[in-house]
């Protein structure tokens, strides 16, 4: 009798591991469990980067709802060259799924990056630089952006407060297959990002910050340094222009570009290879 | 020595036993490799994407894994070693053997409980599913297009070198 006794536990010990392993339902219970508690635990824990690639995501798809992408494969081809190249020497050459860099098919003026690493830029702009280089230092200050993650810390805290508070609740919710509050955060970060990189611009000191960023990668590169500062003295004199687009996103303000000239000054004669540099940039058709 | 009956004829479950528990063990499936499918990617001094990157991997690269931490698994590349995250992998490259399914026939349903997993860490794939499914004027099917601009590895080593750049 206690023979058979042994045989049945090892039975249920066998069986128990043969289920254990393949996920059954009491399984999948206990891993709720576990996570519900370490969703407590880590009710602090930063936006990941998948997480912000996400955001980036619906952030580009609200962008591109109302703007068309420029299609010519040289110029996308071209653009991401260039953005790679910045991006490799930012303090952030990688992220989540990459950087990807493309052109909006607009006359207004302006750049954007969305988190995570997908950067715009638009046709009026690309047309405002004069060369590579300065195309380089606007695709190298929006790769600062999201290197700096200025994009995501403009989700407001008590959002993501809300976030992590509705997690633990949540992940029962999704199980039962409800839908949750989880979904209006997610449309609320968006929001508060789409709103601070196309509306109102990020803070000066964000700016600031991402200039700074931009000539340490410039340098890095091999590209001109001084070309954001060129770039930026063209963007004043045009400032009366208008105040949409980029002058209002990216104001050129002069403390700005003071600043930007003590760290970096504009370049007077171009370097042999930043003339065939400059002949590639026009070689390509905008 | 006489050998007790109950072992006679219990031995068979026995066997079925350290049988599951050695085809459950990860030491069994031996190192392994997995497939690089995401473009520019690197090999990093540091689990996070602020690592230092150590040596380029191109997209098709078969890296031997180490260990893993979390997302990020230290893999082995050409004699180096270094971080990459999941995300530069096909999903599908994942789950290369399944005991289970050998001996019982049929897959792991695990599915449910990795939805569960995903709706645990936040902002996911379902998240944004069900975003667009609430916001149609959203253009993802752009989005995907963008994420399609990749550079091709030699092209940009040509790139920077005709332009006197720094590699």
């Amino acid at each position: 009798m206690r023979r058979r006794s042994l045989c049945g536990i090892f039975l249920a010990a066998a069986l128990s591991l043969v289920w254990g392993c393949a996920g059954m339902d009491y399984a999948s219970i206990a891993t709720i469990a576990v996570k519900t508690t370490a969703k407590a635990a880590e009710a602090s824990r930063p936006i990941s980067d998948s997480e912000e690639y996400y955001i980036g995501r619906a952030v580009a798809a609200r962008v591109l709802g109302t703007n068309r992408l420029v299609q010519d494969p040289q110029l996308i081809a071209y653009v991401n060259e260039v953005g790679e190249t910045v991006a490799r020497k930012s303090p952030r050459p990688n992220t989540y799924k990459g950087y990807h860099f493309a052109v909006l098919d607009t006359d207004v003026p302006n750049a954007f990056a969305c988190p995570g690493g997908i950067i715009f830029v638009t046709k009026g702009l690309v047309l405002m630089c004069g060369n590579e280089d300065e195309l380089a230092a606007v695709l190298a200050h929006e790769v600062g952006h999201v290197a700096n993650k200025d994009g995501i810390n403009s989700i407001s805290k008590a959002r993501w407060t809300q976030v992590l508070t509705t997690l633990g609740t949540e992940t029962a919710k999704q199980y039962a297959g409800a839908g949750g509050q989880i979904i209006s955060l997610f449309e609320g970060s968006i929001d508060d990002v789409f709103k601070t990189i196309v509306v109102n611009g990020y803070s000066r000191s964000a700016e600031e910050a991402a200039d700074a960023e931009a000539v340490a990668t410039l340098r890095k590169a091999g590209y001109d340094p001084g070309a954001l500062s060129a770039l930026l003295t063209k963007m004043m004199a045009k400032q009366g222009a208008g105040s949409s687009g980029i002058f209002k996103t990216h104001p050129p303000t002069s403390e700005r570009l003071a600043k930007l000239k003590s760290i970096a000054p504009a370049t007077e004669t171009p370097s042999k290879l930043e003339a065939v540099r400059t002949k590639r940039f026009k070689s390509v058709k905008i | 020595m006489k050998v007790p009956a109950w072992w006679i004829k219990s031995r068979g479950w026995l066997l079925l036993l350290v049988l599951a528990a050695l085809l459950c063990s990860p030491a069994l499936a031996g190192a392994e490799t997995m497939k690089v499918s995401q473009a520019n990617q690197s090999l990093l001094s540091e689990p996070n994407f602020s690592g230092t990157p150590i040596a380029p991997v191109p997209t098709g690269a078969e890296v031997t894994v180490v260990t893993t931490s979390g997302d990020w698994l230290k893999v082995e590349y050409q004699g180096n070693t270094g971080w990459m995250h999941r995300g530069a992998f096909a999903q599908a490259e994942t789950p290369k053997i399944n005991p289970l399914g050998m001996l019982f026939g049929g897959g792991v349903q695990q599915t449910k409980s990795d939805e569960v997993a995903l709706a645990g860490k936040g902002f996911t794939p379902e998240v944004e599913a069900s975003y667009r499914q609430k916001h149609p004027e959203m253009n993802f099917a752009l989005v995907d297009q963008v994420e399609g601009f990749k550079v091709d590895s030699a092209k940009l080593q040509t790139f920077i070198k005709d332009g006197g750049l720094n590699p």
